[in-house]
């Protein structure tokens, strides 16, 4: 539905469509550039994505630091180079249609750079600039604080966002993952222009870098655009990524009283580690049970427009579900009854094979755009230390069968962290923190999922 | 190939209009393994009338229920998964599509699963009891998002008596009391060939994808007569005059401000449509007075001008999220810049250019997706036509001043608007919005 009136502008030019002769994928690779690692993607097509990656993410600061590394990532863009000034620097990369953008993510953060190949001369040099040498002037800065402080609140008034941030600071009380990487009102707040300078430059190492490109480039450009790029930047300290099991003590819940015309539960629980045996499997169990909760939760009990079943496979791995409702303890109760069944009954055969085909669609979907495969070599780098995965994965998941699939899902989802926004006299909390075999729905109740 | 004319087309689109009136369009792209089908419906809120607003959107929910083939959403779902399908359908203003991307090797069966799913239907009162809670559900969603209370009262007020064309989502109690009657009744006005365009796009060749299409699609009956002819859209009254209103709400912990005009259509003013996306994409840009005026003096966190390209008078919306410490400056150097986008020199020659490169940039990378081709070009096909989109980049380059001028004071200098603000009810009274938006004197 679309609800929101969104402009589409997408029309294409007389003459100009993507060539099948020069869409045959050349092969990735890698290379070492002063101590960097950079993966090198050619893509078949006329655009540039580029992206620099900085390890550690949420790791890399406090809680009461809370979003300093997104300020500085955004900062480098917004708050002038030595070179430009930041109306300089942007009126410089409209004119070349580039678009130089910095995201900071849980685990690693980014600085992208997408352009038309023809453009890549001249943005490349304003690339470098926002990387090497920002200037964080004191006066954008302050504009780009408030904004921030601004971005904040228009955050915590979207449901969706405010209930996926209740759910892990409460899961991850105390932990890395508790920390939001846009941070919290007090923490921007409190912020200094020097203060989040010195942070940047204290990862702005070597050690933390990697670099991306998804283009049809030369090696040697790339080689020679690498070196001038990281040239001035300091080897660094070694990095060692903390990686955290979360294994939630028992079922459990928290509330929120909000003025929302429905309401939003999401918990949290389990899931494998990036790397482990079991992860792949855990990923088919996943997307196997996205199906079943949408066939339980909105088909067969009209309970849910969007039940959402997603398998966040970072540092810290784990798993929700996140409904919004009118009737939240009838939710409750089919979501054990599910996961109870799931139990006891498994996944059948078919079910994993229709899920591997599923798989393949989704592989080649992401290889549609230089964007997405540039931010999964990059995840698949990170995390797994292993960028082929992004290209294999489909393989990978051909070889997962029915038993290991069945086997993860036990092993990983058991107690649920559950929270809820919304009406609370609506909610019985004993039905969430109690133990899902004393909710149990009568069996007419419960369909036997995908299997008919 | 039928003796229809033939609509200009970018490189490796091929078009044919089957006997029955059914639109198909192939697009060869074959950058990876996959084939994507759409279909898509002149339907939509601008069909709607109050007694059945919200009804395209619960007909499009349907769609994935239960047909003669597979007669229930599990059997349903359980295809869907075999192929394994991506899928999924939107309601918009002028268009319903509905959109599947599996292997190349499975397009034949895809194309089966879409027939089946269009053409023969099931709705059981059953399904459909489950169902409206569903959607109503998306609704409540919707309710629970200040930014959309803001938008729905705007809306509301800018259309008039005629607003549920331009509310896809509908009116809470006729999605609870819609009958599988009455989605018969929206079948046997819309879904037909002649009402309908297909699109296959991906690693496909345009003659084995036309064969099938014939051979699938071919029996589907017309018609008879043209769904828009025979049941005529109403237009929109001008609006009378300007309104400003200042809504509350505990859930907006930042204020949010629309503005909202009748702007051109592709039927009367196609040239101002084109205007309109230049002239917004010129205020875009960091150099622009707009930009320079709003967000870099720190008046603004974010602001959006924009319109959206419609056969049925498109809306032209400013969104923006003013600093709660300036309300005031904000909103009193927005009317200001308001005032001069008619000036001869509102902007620079430099930056019309500017904003032309944008958009052929732009149009690169919104080639890139193959599978995103078809609803671009079925939004085209509902909203516009298939020549509009081919010529879009070559009429841009046309534009000149006069032309966004002209524009200007045609819908904005001087007209009626529509202005809301969202804003909780401590933070109305400590800085005293509904006092201080308002229009300028």
């Amino acid at each position: 539905m679309q609800t929101f009136i969104k402009k589409i502008t997408g029309f294409m030019l007389l003459g100009a469509s993507i060539s099948p002769v020069v869409a045959q994928k050349k092969t990735a690779y890698d290379m070492m550039v002063n101590g960097v690692k950079v993966i090198v993607q050619p893509s078949g097509n006329e655009i540039v994505q580029i992206l620099t990656v900085f390890k550690g993410g949420v790791q890399n600061y406090s809680a009461d630091k809370a979003g300093i590394e997104n300020l500085a990532i955004t900062a480098l863009t917004e708050c002038g180079t030595k070179n430009d000034s930041k109306n300089s620097f942007k009126n410089k990369l409209e004119k070349i249609s580039t678009e130089i953008e910095g995201t900071a993510g849980m685990d690693f953060s980014t600085l992208t750079l997408n352009c038309i190949n023809t453009d890549l001369d001249q943005a490349w040099p304003l690339y470098e600039d926002a990387l090497t040498i920002p200037v964080f002037d004191s006066s954008e800065f302050s504009r780009i604080k408030q904004v921030a402080i601004t971005g904040l609140k228009s955050q915590a008034s979207r449901p969706d966002f405010a209930i996926s941030k209740f759910s892990k600071e409460t899961a991850f009380k105390g932990k890395d993952y508790a920390k939001s990487p846009t941070g919290e009102e007090v923490t921007v707040s409190s912020l200094s222009a020097t203060e989040t300078k010195n942070y940047y430059t204290s990862i702005l190492t070597r050690s933390r870098m990697l670099i991306v490109v998804v283009a049809e480039l030369e090696r040697d450009k790339i080689e020679k655009m690498v070196k001038e790029l990281t040239a001035s930047v300091p080897e660094g300290k070694k990095i060692e990524l903390k990686r955290y099991n979360y294994i939630p003590a028992g079922n459990s819940f928290a509330e929120q009283k909000k003025a929302v015309a429905t309401n939003y539960i999401q918990g949290i629980t389990s899931g494998p580690q990036p790397g482990s045996t079991e992860y792949n499997a855990f990923s088919i169990a996943m997307d196997i049970f996205y199906d079943r909760q949408y066939l339980e939760v909105r088909v067969h009990n009209g309970l849910s427009y969007a039940p959402q079943v997603g398998f966040s496979g970072g540092l810290t791995p784990y798993t929700i579900f996140r409904v919004s409702t009118t009737k939240p303890d009838n939710y409750i109760q089919v979501i054990n009854k599910l996961v109870d069944k799931t139990h006891a009954e498994g996944f059948s055969p078919e079910e994993v094979k229709n899920s591997k085909t599923g798989y393949v669609t989704k592989f080649y979907y992401r290889m549609e755009t230089n964007a997405a495969q540039a931010s999964s070599l990059a995840a698949n780098e990170i995390l797994f230390n292993d960028w082929h995965r992004s290209l294999r994965i489909n393989e990978d998941f051909k070889k997962v069968n029915t038993e290991e699939v069945n086997k993860a899902f036990n092993n990983y989802v058991k107690d649920v962290n559950w929270v809820y926004q919304g009406d609370t006299s609506k909610v019985n909390p004993a039905l969430y923190s109690a133990e899902p075999s004393k909710n149990k729905l009568p069996d007419n109740k419960i369909s036997n999922g995908n299997k008919n | 190939m039928g003796s229809f004319a033939q609509a200009r087309l970018p490189e490796n689109y091929y078009w044919e209009k089957l006997p029955n009136g059914l639109e198909v369009v192939i697009i060869e792209n074959d950058k990876v393994p996959l084939a994507t089908i759409e279909i898509a419906v002149k339907n939509g809120a601008f069909t709607e009338d109050s007694n059945y607003n919200g009804l395209s959107h619960l007909f499009e929910h349907m769609f994935f229920k239960a047909n003669k083939d597979y007669p229930d959403q599990e059997k349903f779902q359980k295809r869907t998964q075999e192929l394994g399908a991506i899928l999924n359908g939107s309601t918009g203003d002028e268009r319903v599509n509905y959109f599947f991307t599996f292997d190349k090797d499975s397009l034949n069966q895809g194309l089966e699963f879409l027939n089946s799913a269009i053409r023969f239907p099931i709705y059981r009162t059953e399904d459909m009891q489950k169902e409206r809670p569903v959607v109503d559900g998306e609704f409540q969603r919707a309710e629970s998002n200040p930014e959309y209370v803001l938008y729905f009262a705007c809306s509301k007020k800018l259309w008039g008596s005629l607003y549920t064309r331009k509310n896809g989502i509908g009116i809470h109690e006729v999605i609870n009391t819609a009958t599988p009657e009455k989605m018969m009744v929206i079948k046997n006005k819309y879904y037909y060939p002649n009402n309908s365009i297909l699109v296959i796009c991906g690693d496909v060749k345009h003659e084995n994808a036309f064969a099938q299409a014939r051979k699938i699609f071919g029996s589907w009956e017309r018609s008879g007569f043209d769904p828009i002819t025979k049941y005529p859209i109403p237009e929109f009254s001008p609006l009378a005059s300007t309104e400003y209103f200042v809504m509350e709400s505990t859930l907006a912990q930042t204020p949010v401000e629309m503005f909202w005009w009748q702007g051109p259509d592709t039927r009367m003013d196609s040239a101002g449509t084109i205007a309109a996306d230049v002239f917004f994409t010129i205020l875009e840009l960091n150099s622009s007075k707009w930009q320079q005026a709003l967000l870099d003096k720190g008046l603004a966190s974010s602001i959006d001008a924009t319109y959206v390209t419609e056969r049925y008078v498109g809306p032209i919306n400013i969104e923006i999220e003013p600093n709660p410490g300036k309300l005031k400056e904000c909103n009193d150097e927005m009317l200001n810049q308001i005032k001069q986008w008619g000036n001869d020199d509102y902007f620079t020659d430099e930056q019309l250019k500017n904003a032309k490169e944008i958009i052929h940039r732009n149009a690169i990378r919104k080639r890139e997706k193959p599978s995103s081709q078809a609803s671009i070009l079925t939004k085209s096909w509902c909203s516009s036509s298939l020549d509009y989109m081919t010529d879009y980049e070559k009429n841009c380059d046309k534009i000149t001043r006069e032309d966004i001028k002209l524009f200007v004071n045609k819908y904005i200098t001087g007209k009626p608007y529509i202005a809301g603000m969202i804003i909780n009810p401590d933070m109305n009274k400590k800085l005293n919005a509904s006092g201080i938006f308002k229009p300028a004197i």
